[in-house]
């Protein structure tokens, strides 16, 4: 890695099938040494195909990848042995050897000689699973360096940081480049992309829609690239008169490094508070609590009445929720969509008819989400698993929002979606607000709650760090107490 | 499985059956020519075969209740001869009209039934026990139970075997077909599937069952009470086996006796999961497997294929089919 000149990886005519579906359908890409390239596109544009193509992990149908060195892939969710310690991690499979021995010293020493060259902080002897996400980030980048790739993939490397970590990282990259090295980028953040990419190419569909230098284009026409037309606008903003709603008092729930320790606040009716935090602060605890789904201390009321009981009971007195993992938590996936709008209201009129779910009630509903929510699907007798992630969070989304809920728990409801239902999904939500309903709203991506939210709570380590009004929205204080700062 | 892979199964399965007789020295050909014959060949053949598939489609409904909740109960087997020893025990003690006495001793089969299959429920739900091996060394408890009583305290005076007293003719179910062992179990039976069906399709109560069957989280979520379906389906379940046994003593054996069956609840598992957990489905299985049943005997006489051969292509069938749900009790899909 000394040149700091010409293309470190040539990829040309790149063609990926999965049976009849075309993922990356005639891509070239050439990576120069020295360059921060940003890789961009919507959710199932292809990217992490691509990624997984030139690092060698996944062989192509068609085209042929060219480079002058190992290829090195960051993955977006680390392949770390959780139970190993750092040094454990980055040199497994390439580990150093006296006789049959594994040189523990040797390994820890070139761990540590790395984290020094490439100003990586991390303890070579602690164990992974202790790590929070931002140093585990660092090991699995390590573990590529070990291998002096001269080029390095990191698909999504950012979904999991702080603001202030991003900020580490990319100063960490920006080194790694100027050694000569050439860096790909997979984001969905466009504001990343102008702030630290040097070149960006976005995909749609399988195919390159945009190459530009970052200095000579635009966040707007790099997302319309991604979207292929204009970004949806969000719905209005409605002056609604808040009334009290929800009210949690120090709540407490689940255990180890992301338990909730002891949150209290309110969401009013007629408002949207967003829950700013990186990921593993609390979030799940929060909302499971609230669900009703795990045990928790503290109290909770709905309209001063507490708010008790089992999630079928919250979910009657009309707290609804939109669940981390829409596959497992949500939805069953081989039911059709108008057999999964009754879940959680099988118990009850309208849906339930004596012994019996009514199904014209069903096909009724399910007619009405299809149609608010625009969800792409041949008919509701099609299963949900039948449908790309958006359209099934559309289902989702539509089932919560669908009995006029008087509180609304989503929890990264556009995660994995793409542009244009994710827009959908949060004009919904501001919709709900405006007719009156609390909404919490859980996101990791602090734009979405600038863009959303009516007030924004910080959720660090189990607790609330700090509050602010959508008057006072402070990009920079916000992202501070994400990451820990009094 | 889908109807496409479970007909290639089936040929799969054929395939082995012909291999399988041409080792045993015989000609494939007349040895299925035999089984048909003797399962089909005539009025006495066709009703000993329906009796064969009303013993299996009862345990076969009980399995597919449970699987449909997402629960692998292997315990059909127990289940039927608990349920059929307490339809014994009830018949034999019992002198009352036919009106009054059948259905009390089928619903003491079921009460037995629902015991058996209740405690790997209550074991699920209290302490989240795995119903697989609980059920399964339920069989073992319910074997050696079901052999003590007979042959100890409630075994007959005037009988040789180990079997309970005789049940009252008056308590025998009514046949169908004057001269054969076919009974208005077979009715029940299918009346049975019908309402299962109806149950699956229709109701909430069959809604929540399979909510909490293919998304656990989802349905808990939705307040669908994990636990307490556990307890109930598996009750439930044990409860259609045993009721199944019920109609094997009071319909077939006319007492209880320790050789009640062999192995409907195991074969049960195979006719489940080839008729895809559908009821109405499964009735069709259930008489392709109460063929193989019936035939087996005439295919030996006639063919000189060791009727073994059907035992054993029905292991490999019970084999193939459970591993795939053991490795993943929840891959399957409706």
């Amino acid at each position: 890695m000394v040149e700091t000149a010409g293309a470190a990886l040539e990829a040309i005519g790149i063609v990926k099938r999965f049976g009849t579906l075309v993922a990356v359908d005639g891509v070239d890409l050439e990576l120069a040494r020295g360059e921060i390239h940003a890789l961009c596109g919507e959710n199932g544009a292809g990217k992490s195909t691509l990624a997984r193509i030139l690092a060698g992990a996944l062989a192509p149908s068609a085209g042929r990848v060219a480079s002058d060195g190992p290829v090195g892939l960051v993955h977006q969710h680390f392949e770390l042995v959780d139970r190993l310690r750092v040094w454990e991690n980055v040199v497994l499979g390439r580990e150093p050897r006296r006789g049959l021995r594994l040189d523990a010293a040797a390994a820890r020493e070139r761990v540590r000689s790395l984290a020094r060259e490439y100003a990586l902080d991390v303890d070579p002897d602690a164990v992974v699973e202790s790590l929070p996400v931002g140093i585990a980030q660092r090991v699995e980048i390590l573990r590529e360096l070990a291998r002096e790739p001269s080029t390095l993939v990191l698909d999504e490397p950012t979904a999991v940081l702080a603001p202030r970590e991003i900020d580490a990282l990319f100063a960490t990259l920006r080194s790694l480049a100027a050694r000569g090295a050439a860096i790909m980028v997979i984001t969905h953040k466009l504001q990343e992309v102008i702030s630290h990419a040097n070149r960006v190419t976005v995909m749609r569909g399988g195919r390159v829609v945009l190459r530009a230098a970052t200095a000579e284009t635009s966040l707007d026409a790099i997302a319309r690239a991604m979207v292929g037309g204009d970004v949806p606008a969000l719905a209005t903003r409605r002056a609604v008169t808040p009334h009290a709603a929800f009210a949690a008092r120090d709540l407490r729930a689940g255990d180890g490094a992301h338990a909730l320790r002891g949150a209290s606040f309110e969401v009013r009716g007629g408002e949207i508070v967003g829950i700013a935090g990186v990921e593993g602060n609390g979030q799940s605890a929060l909302c499971d609590a609230i669900a009703g789904v795990v045990p928790y201390a503290g109290e909770m009321t709905l309209d001063g009445e507490p708010l008790r009981g089992n999630p079928g009971a919250r979910t009657a007195a009309g707290v609804r929720t939109i669940p981390q993992d829409r596959q497992r938590e949500a939805l069953v996936l081989p039911w059709s969509i108008a057999r999964n709008v009754a879940l959680g209201d099988h118990t009850r009129p309208p849906l339930r008819r004596g012994w019996s779910l009514d199904r014209q009630a069903c096909d009724a509903l399910a007619t009405e989400i299809v149609r608010r929510f625009d969800v792409r699907a041949a008919s509701i007798r099609t299963s949900v698993a039948a449908l790309s992630g958006g359209n099934q969070q559309k289902v989702v989304v539509g089932r919560a929002l669908a009995h006029e809920p008087r509180v609304v728990i989503a929890y990264q409801p556009t995660r994995g979606i793409d542009v244009g239902a994710a827009s959908l999904v949060q004009s919904r939500l501001i919709e709900a607000r405006n007719a009156g309903a609390a909404v919490l709203l859980v996101s990791f991506e602090l734009d979405e709650l600038l863009a959303v939210a009516d007030r924004i709570l910080v959720l660090y380590r189990g607790a609330i760090a700090g509050e602010f009004a959508r008057e006072g929205f402070d990009r920079a204080r916000i992202g501070a107490l994400m990451a820990g700062a009094a | 499985m889908s109807r496409r892979n479970a007909a290639i199964f089936a040929a799969v399965l054929l395939a082995i059956a012909a291999g399988a007789m041409a080792l045993a020295g015989a000609n494939p050909l007349a040895g299925f020519a035999a089984l048909l014959r003797g399962a089909l060949g005539g009025e006495r053949q066709l009703s000993e075969t329906l009796v064969q598939t009303t013993a299996l489609l009862f345990p076969s409904l009980a399995v597919a209740f449970a699987f449909r909740a997402g629960l692998f109960n292997i315990g059909a087997e127990g289940q039927l001869i608990v349920g059929g020893l307490f339809a014994g025990l009830a018949g034999a003690a019992l002198v009352a009209p036919g009106w009054i006495a059948i259905p009390v001793i089928l619903l003491a089969g079921a009460a037995g039934g629902a015991f058996w299959g209740g405690i790997a429920g209550a074991l699920r739900a209290r302490f989240g026990g795995n119903e697989v091996i609980a059920t399964l060394m339920l069989n073992i408890v319910a074997a050696l139970l079901a052999n003590y009583l007979v042959v100890g305290p409630f075994h007959a005076p005037a009988a040789t075997g180990p079997e309970t007293a005789e049940l009252p003719v008056s308590s025998w179910l009514p046949v169908l077909i004057p001269g054969t062992r076919l009974t208005i179990s077979l009715l029940l039976a299918l009346a049975l599937a019908g309402a299962l069906s109806f149950m699956f399709a229709r109701t909430v109560f069959g809604y929540a069952l399979q909510a909490a069957g293919e998304a656990p989280q989802a349905a808990a979520r939705a307040g669908i009470d994990l636990r307490r379906t556990a307890l109930v389906a598996l009750t439930l379940s044990g409860a259609i086996a045993g009721f199944g046994g019920a109609t094997l003593v009071a319909g077939v054996l006319h007492r209880f006796n320790v050789a009640l069956s062999p192995g409907y609840g195991f074969i049960a598992i195979a006719v489940a999961l080839v008729g895809g957990l559908d009821p109405l489905w499964i009735v069709l299985a259930a008489f392709a497997f109460g063929i193989l049943q019936s035939g087996s005997l005439t295919m030996q006489a006639l063919a000189h294929v060791p009727k073994d051969v059907v035992g054993f292509v029905e292991g490999l069938a019970i084999l193939g089919l459970s591993a795939r749900r053991i490795a993943n009790p929840r891959e399957e899909s409706a």
